[in-house]
């Protein structure tokens, strides 16, 4: 006996061998080997071989000996129309499978065409300006103690312009807000025109480019207000004609009086994908106002244009230690955020409506390439399931010396095919539902793959690059065994592709289920925060929002508490929804001296208690035969000393927890952190959202405020009558203006907004993975079934019973799913902890979601395959043991 | 005549066939140039070798026997052409024209000892 080299040696050498080199070559190599053997040992010889087998990478080894008989071009147009038509008469013959196939890619292409849109869009936000890259927004940060950081998008008024004058690295600089304004054509129309204007310095032409038409950027010297205004307004509010120099007006929200505009100017449209989206802008001229000074300061959005190129972490450091030493006791710090990042990371700017959460981006994307996932997994398990059909053909092909490579094609055809078909559907329900798209986003979208011609070519290479990667790996299985074992019909056993599969649906439901305990854990959240009750009776409580009263308010409020079914109003200058309050201060915590308390003010006329509802719980509410309303209004136009000595001996009233948090524990007595005297304790309630934990509130009393909303708590039940008697009163009293009246649980409600739109996504989406999934083991039961026939057949003919054999069926799936469940589970958990961990009001992740969630899996497993399962078990044996 | 057709390795395996005719291939040529040259030689070069030799007409070659060692695969053997044979004489006489050139005095200055040659 001679000594062999190692196997996998062996087998490496004569995959790298030519074939017709092969017989001489392995030959030599053995002979070689067989003589090294003989003379140094095994050790070495073995040794030597495996450099022998390295040595046999070069050219002219490896290179493979073209085929006698004529080479056909892959690409030879006869040869891809026969791939065409075997392809299509392949996926007529099985219709059930095509059609499994394509609803499944057709909805995983659908939904991540539409999320890659949303991703895009949102991406796409304020790139578009010349100088991009060089616009800051100042950020505030108010840092009251260890880790209490807090943002906001103002910064005080004057300190963009003292950092022009103080450091040469900033170039422009200007101050942007963006309202909604309405404007009437002629000052006494009743109907208004709404458009959103952006009011910025002059100096905006530097930072963002205005296409400017037709006028001039004329900036107004004295009071006359000026506005540039955009084609698209033009065209909507003067049609046809030439706006420049015409006058519209503003239809009053506060006074009386319908204040002009002069329309200066003509630009060309905004961008739509800006947060500086506006119809109109106003320009005004820059005002010189010093940073340090005994006045008020005014806060607003800061923009800055930096030198290109400028170190804006070493411009920040610098620009806080400056401003470190020129304020004394200040706990202020300043950021420079990008404009690019303005758009989607701005969770902390309250008043910014321009914006986009980047997390819900990301959950959106997340979830979307999982269906794509799902939708590629099944048609993998798919094509090998239904690979052992093909592969007597593929066994044919081979014999009628058909190459590797052809079949590979064939079967890519194949895929191509289906994916081309989904890919046509999917764009078909793109175009249609992309409408519905922007109505959940509440924007419209700048950038579709309908509009824009190179992300429409980007999309079809991906999806055609995803095509191959699919239809790449079922096609190498198929092709991959020898001739002799496809016609004998070993393919199963010849093949370890079970494992894989059995992972790729363990991954499918593992995702399901992650997704529908998501979408439970939202739902509950969501609930939570709707439901849970504020401290105050939201049911049966309107508001009128906040507006000037022109000195009738009190005769408004007299008026209405006549109307029948009105309980009790009040002046209110804070709304529920509407802000934590009308004033805040920040006082030390007493618990933690190196921490500071933000402690809200709510102030109302003396009824505002009685009105919201509140529990006393200490000492007295607020009444009329106390002193207890002040004058504000009036006192703070005196003079700011006055306003604050008069309200450090304001009565006042505190809620429970700030008893609690700034130890008060004596009543009527004027207290250093309440900044007044409290004259009671009422219970807790919740002046901001649930997003806030609770934090001390003092509630003041205010004689007939001058800007103020209005609470009136009704008789359940004639909401419909008392809004329109007061519409009519209002009518009586402020014929210009116009009222703005709603529902206070409503309002609330709407707060939860994020929430609510997360969850109708996760509704939707879970309700897909979960359809993709049983689609997928739909396919796979099925062919199963078609795989055991005989055995089934047998199986009855010896007597099993119909639920064996359901059972025999299903259990392979059942325990797959199980799996998946005992995955996802955890994982699910794990992820959802740490998406309710920022709420300080959250449910909890109790174990029958994860029970509920369960089962539901189960359920829709087991239906699914029980559906074919009875079929197969029910059927005659005669037909599937009858053909041999 | 382009001397750039034939290599080192290639004017040493063309020798070696020569040399080990009639039985020469690729393991006899590779285990002859290893005990000439005290180095290892791996099948694949020599069968390269030869490949390229027999492409360019210097070698012939038909399949013989097959043995045991070779797990009953036959082997190739080699023999020079007439081509090839010329082609070998060539680079010979070249070599030698320039060896007789070299002054005796010049080749004792480098060390060679002209009795042993």
């Amino acid at each position: 006996m001679t000594a062999l080299p190692p196997r996998w040696l062996d087998k490496l050498a004569t995959k790298i061998c030519a074939p017709h080199l092969r017989e001489e070559l392995l030959g030599d190599l053995h002979e070689r080997y067989a003589l090294r053997h003989k003379r140094s040992g095994a050790r070495k010889a073995k040794l030597f071989y495996a450099r022998e087998v390295l040595g046999l990478l070069r050219p002219s080894v490896v290179r493979r000996k073209p085929s006698s008989h004529g080479k056909v071009s892959l690409l030879n147009p006869e040869i891809l129309s026969s791939y065409f038509k075997i392809g299509s008469r392949v996926l007529l013959k099985n219709r059930g499978y095509s059609l499994i196939h394509i609803t499944g890619l057709a909805i995983g292409l659908w939904a991540c065409m539409m999320v890659a849109t949303v991703v895009i869009d949102s991406l796409s936000y304020d790139r578009q300006w010349s100088r991009t890259d060089d616009i800051y927004r100042i950020v505030g940060i108010n840092d009251r103690g260890s880790s209490l950081l807090e943002r906001s998008a103002s910064s005080p008024a004057p300190l963009a312009q003292e950092l022009m004058r103080n450091y040469p690295e900033v170039e422009a600089c200007s101050s942007i807000e963006t309202e909604l304004m309405r404007f009437r054509l002629r000052p006494q129309d009743s109907d208004a025109v709404e458009a959103s204007i952006l009011t910025a310095d002059s100096t905006i032409k530097q930072i963002l480019d205005f296409k400017l038409v037709a006028g001039s950027f004329e900036v107004p010297t004295d009071n006359r207000w000026k506005l540039l205004i955009t084609r698209s307004f033009a065209s909507r509010i003067f049609p046809g004609q030439n706006p420049v120099g015409r006058t519209i007006y503003q239809a009053p929200n506060f006074g009386s009086e319908a204040s002009p505009y002069e329309i200066t100017g003509l630009i060309e449209d905004l961008p739509y994908n800006s947060q500086f989206r506006a119809d109109v802008i106003q320009l005004k001229s820059v005002k010189h106002q010093q940073l340090v000074g005994n006045d008020y300061i005014m806060f607003t959005n800061n923009y800055l244009l930096l030198k290109r190129g400028t170190d804006v972490s070493k411009f920040t450091g610098k620009v806080n230690q400056w401003y470190a030493g020129v304020m004394k006791n200040n706990r202020n710090r300043f950021e420079f955020q990008p404009l690019k990042d303005v758009y989607l990371h701005s969770d902390f700017a309250e008043g910014q409506k321009v914006r986009a959460s980047a997390k819900t981006i990301y959950i959106f994307a997340g979830v979307a390439f999982l269906l794509l996932f799902i939708a590629c997994v099944n048609f993998i398990n798919l094509s090998i399931a239904k690979a052992a059909a093909r592969v007597k053909e593929a066994g044919v092909r081979k014999l009628l010396s058909g190459s590797r490579s052809q079949l590979v094609i064939q079967l890519l055809t194949e895929t191509m095919l289906l994916f081309g078909i989904s890919i046509c559907i999917a764009s078909l329900s793109y175009v249609f539902s992309l409408q519905s798209v922007e109505n959940f986003l509440g924007h419209k979208l700048a950038m579709t793959f309908t509009s824009n011609l190179p992300m429409t070519a980007a999309a079809l290479l991906i999806a055609f690059l995803t095509a191959i990667l699919t239809g790449l790996y079922p096609a190498f299985v198929v092709s991959g065994s020898k001739p002799g074992h496809m016609l004998q019909g070993k393919f199963n056993s010849s093949l370890g592709q079970n494992g894989l599969r059995k992972t790729l649906v363990v991954a499918q439901f593992s995702i399901s289920v992650i997704v529908l305990v998501a979408t439970i854990v939202v739902r509950q959240q969501l609930d939570l925060m709707k439901n849970k009750e504020p401290g105050y009776d939201k049911n049966n409580l309107m508001g009128i929002e906040q507006t000037y009263w022109n000195g009738k308010g009190e005769a408004f409020k007299n008026e209405l508490q006549r109307i029948p079914g009105v309980v009790r109003s009040s002046l209110s200058m804070w709304m529920p929804a509407d802000g934590a309050g009308h004033m805040q201060r920040e006082v030390k915590d007493p618990a933690n001296p190196n921490q500071r308390l933000r402690v809200w003010y709510v102030a109302g006329d003396v009824d505002l208690p009685a009105t919201l509802g509140l529990k006393l719980l200490k000492g007295r509410t607020f009444s009329d035969r106390f002193a207890d309303a002040v004058n504000t209004d009036s006192l703070q136009k005196e003079s700011f000393e006055k306003f604050e000595n008069a309200q450090k001996n304001q009565n006042s009233l505190m809620t429970a927890t700030a008893a609690k948090m700034l130890g008060i524990t004596q009543l009527d007595v004027q207290n250093e952190n309440a900044h007044s005297v409290p004259v009671g304790v009422v219970g807790d309630f919740h002046n901001e959202s649930f997003y806030e934990p609770m934090k001390p509130t003092l509630i003041l009393a205010q004689k007939s405020p001058e800007y103020a909303g209005m609470l009136i708590r009704i008789q359940p039940g004639t909401e419909i009558q008392v809004g329109t008697a007061i519409r009519k009163l209002w009518k009586q009293f402020f014929p210009e203006k116009s009222l703005r009246i709603s529902n206070i649980e409503d309002k609330l409600a709407k707060q939860y907004e994020a929430e609510s739109k997360l969850h109708q996504l996760f509704m939707f989406f879970s309700g897909l993975t979960m359809f993709l999934s049983a689609l997928g083991i739909f396919g796979l039961v099925v062919q199963a079934a078609e795989q055991r026939a005989k055995e089934v057949g047998i199986r009855k003919v010896l007597g099993a019973s119909v639920s064996g054999i359901i059972a025999l069926l299903s259990t392979d799936f059942v325990k797959m799913v199980l799996i998946a469940i005992a995955i996802a589970s955890p994982l699910a958990w794990f992820a959802l902890e740490r998406w309710l961990e920022h709420y300080p009001y959250r449910t909890t992740l109790s174990w029958w979601i994860f029970a509920a969630t369960g089962l539901a899996t189960l359920a829709v497993t087991i239906f699914t395959v029980s559906f074919q399962a009875i079929r197969a078990a029910m059927a005659d044996p005669v037909r599937s043991l009858r053909n041999e | 005549m382009r001397r750039s057709d034939l290599g080192e390795f290639e004017e040493i395996v063309l020798l070696a066939v020569a040399a080990l005719s009639p039985g020469a291939y690729s393991v006899v040529i590779a285990e002859e140039l290893e005990k000439e040259t005290g180095q290892a030689v791996s099948t694949g070069a020599v069968h390269a070798a030869l490949q390229r030799l027999e492409q360019k007409g210097y070698l012939s070659s038909q399949l013989g026997e097959a043995t045991q060692e070779r797990g009953g695969r036959r082997k190739r053997l080699f023999s020079v052409t007439t081509f090839g044979g010329k082609i070998l004489n060539d680079a010979r006489v070249v070599r030698n024209n320039l060896w007789d050139r070299i002054a005796p005095g010049e080749l004792s200055k480098m060390g060679l000892n002209i009795s042993e040659l």
